[in-house]
């Protein structure tokens, strides 16, 4: 017990020390933080997707990509469809989507989106993505029902030229007799729409997609009824089997049902590859913790061996002193690691977004590389955080002063003659 | 047994062809070199010689802070070379109390902090330690320097705290190691008298610079060149020339 009291006041031998020593454990105890703060956030992100994605079910009408001017594609689900699945137990929503596509340059073609304006802005075959991020102007509200407006994705804004100011003002003209290898024309007159918003996805094809509300993509495409794509939130991951075994029995005929995939992709591309960095971050933090332990204890034996030839002299065992600066080691890094939870609180959010930007973003695949502006890398404490500080103080006492405590073994007693 | 045997078991310390030598690089230093003594229980034997005589090495030997290069080395019926190093720790903890020349007491520590801490290491009871401290450091004339830190302390006052300190475990010896080098002549008469009044009560050897302070031991051992001089080899009477 006096042993591990005598290492508590150790650590107060030398103020100055204290803090020197606090702020090198603190720093790269903040820096392992962040990397966890950043691996959690894709995590979590993950988790969402997910909740929203792994719940959710598409169907299209069979054999049919359901794009209303797509060669070959353009058969779409019969309106009973949606009422129908409305009524299978464990839907908690259905989204309705209408789909067509028209010629661009550069791009070969664009994606045209009906939607219901309180519903998801899922982009074609990442779906996953969900509601991209608005840059400039608005997005779609109840109010633009049957209005002739559209948000658009920046390559589509910049294809148009379309620039920032000219959100709510410009307009976009979609010829529907244009044609195009896997377009095919249709007997309507062009639609003029007001582009009052430019959002970005975080991939190339995902920024050439206009959103319209459904109503407003009925008229102008003349499709009074009838839906391309429906998806279906079953109210929990477990009920997801019963609500597709369900719909299958129902509209198997007229539908294809298309499981979720994409979570896995996205987990086994972005959240690996983040997870892989963020865990080299927390790896080379915690080497950088137990270095700066080693060089400390290396020093405070040095310094104090007369100290610990005296106790050996005067009966300490071996396993007591031992204790003694053990205890030192774990209150230092707690204390270091405290610091460094300081410093994570009051600044890791913006240090987390930094990092992500400059050291994960550019490994990332492509598509994945503006994932940072839809992560939550607000510092966040709790059990997980707490864990991290008790446990990686520990590891970086005990790795560090390991060859601290072999000199200290090492140590004779004749040690305390050394010092007069 | 013989009538050496009956003899040896008497003595408190017995040293048999004792022998120390150092490697330094390729230098061979023999600090000890054939030492045979007998110390009896209570007293106080000085230990003086030149330095780089042997006489540190030789407090050292006794005290179980190094092993002998050769010879045996028995305190209070111990074979000390033949010890484990667990049961050295017992030893020193136990049969031995050390006073160092730079006082050596723990800096964080109060003086009955100090006094306790070899109590603590012999698994005493916290009250009991206490006492006994409390005691000790009364025996000393420190009582109401109890809760100072050693650097609040005065040379002879931290001394004095190490000399009660080495006393903690109610020793059979106590070993000193130039005692009063770190102090002047008048606070150094005052340690050296305390320690003459310990030795009433336990074996007490003293290794000194100060030939003036040595005349106040029983017995005055000269060594030089790592030997004991002729007339203090075991057998020879208690050298009362310096008294």
């Amino acid at each position: 017990m006096t042993m591990l009291r005598i290492g508590m006041r150790n650590l107060w031998r030398s103020k100055l020390r204290l803090v020197l020593v606090a702020a090198l454990i603190g720093a790269p105890f903040f820096l392992l933080l962040v990397m966890q703060s950043i691996g959690d956030a894709v995590q979590r992100q993950t988790e969402t997707l997910k909740q929203n994605v792994n719940n959710t079910l598409q169907l299209r009408a069979r054999g049919s990509m359901g794009h209303v001017n797509m060669v070959g594609n353009e058969d779409i689900l019969p309106q009973d469809a949606l009422a129908k699945v409305k009524g299978v137990d464990h839907v908690a929503k259905v989204e309705p989507y209408l789909l067509a596509m028209t010629p661009t340059e550069g791009h070969n073609f664009a994606m045209v989106v009906g939607v219901d304006p309180r519903d998801t802005r899922r982009l074609e075959s990442h779906g996953e993505a969900g509601n991209p991020k608005i840059l400039f102007g608005r997005d779609l509200t109840d109010e633009d029902r049957g209005k002739r407006i559209a948000i658009v994705g920046q390559g589509i804004a910049k294809w148009a030229g379309i620039r920032s100011e000219d959100v709510g003002r410009a307009t976009l003209t979609l010829d529907l007799k244009r044609t195009h290898p896997v377009i095919f024309a249709l007997d309507n007159p062009a639609v003029t729409l007001t582009v009052v918003g430019i959002y970005a996805s975080g991939y190339v094809f995902g920024d050439m997609q206009i959103f319209m509300p459904l109503d407003t993509f009925r008229q102008a495409y003349g499709v009074p009824e009838g839906i391309s794509w429906l998806y279906v939130r079953a109210d929990s991951a477990d009920n997801l089997p019963a609500v597709e075994r369900q719909l299958r029995a129902m509209l198997g005929e007229v539908a294809d049902i298309i499981s979720p995939t994409t979570v896995a992709e996205f987990q086994s591309t972005a959240t690996a590859a983040v997870q892989r960095l963020a865990n080299s971050g927390i790896a080379l933090s915690a080497v950088l913790m137990v270095l700066v332990v080693f060089f400390v204890m290396l020093l405070v034996v040095r310094e104090r061996a007369w100290e610990i030839g005296t106790l050996k002299a005067i009966g300490a065992s071996d396993s007591g002193i031992v204790a003694s600066f053990l205890t030192e080691a774990v209150l230092l890094c707690a204390i270091g690691a405290l610091a460094g939870a300081l410093l994570f609180a009051l600044w890791g959010g913006a240090l987390a977004q930094l990092v992500f930007g400059l050291g994960v973003s550019p490994f990332l695949p492509a598509q994945y590389s503006s994932l940072a502006a839809t992560l939550s890398l607000t510092p966040k404490f709790g059990t997980t955080t707490l864990a991290v500080l008790i446990g990686a103080s520990v590891f970086a006492a005990l790795a560090g002063s390991a060859w601290g405590i072999r000199q200290i073994v090492r140590l004779s007693p004749m040690e305390a003659i050394r010092h007069e | 047994m013989s009538k050496n045997s009956t003899a040896n078991a008497a003595a408190l310390i017995e040293l048999r062809a004792v022998s120390k030598i150092y490697q330094r690089g390729d230098q061979v230093v023999k600090a000890l070199d054939g030492i045979d003594l007998s110390v009896p229980e209570r007293g106080m034997a000085a230990i003086v010689g030149p330095s780089g005589s042997g006489k540190s090495s030789l407090l050292h030997l006794m005290g179980a802070m190094d092993r002998p290069s050769s010879g045996e080395v028995r305190v209070a019926d111990q074979l000390l070379n033949t010890l484990p190093e667990s049961a050295l720790t017992a030893f020193r903890c136990n049969t031995v109390g050390f006073v160092f020349q730079s006082f050596n007491l723990i800096p964080n520590l109060s003086a009955l902090e100090n006094v306790m801490l070899p109590m603590e290491f012999a698994g005493v009871a916290a009250d009991e330690r206490k006492r006994r401290a409390a005691d000790l450091l009364e025996q000393v004339n420190l009582s109401a320097r109890s809760s100072h830190r050693p650097r609040e302390l005065s040379g002879g006052e931290q001394q004095r705290v190490a000399i009660a300190r080495a006393q903690a475990n109610n020793p059979r010896l106590i070993l000193a190691d130039e005692p009063t080098g770190n102090l002047d002549s008048k606070t150094g008469q005052v340690i050296f008298e305390l320690l003459k009044q310990i030795a009433a009560t336990r074996t007490v050897l003293v290794v000194t610079h100060a030939e003036s302070l040595a005349g106040m031991a029983d017995r005055v051992l000269h060594i030089k060149d790592g030997r004991l001089s002729p007339e203090t080899q075991p057998g020879a009477s208690v050298d009362n020339s310096l008294k």
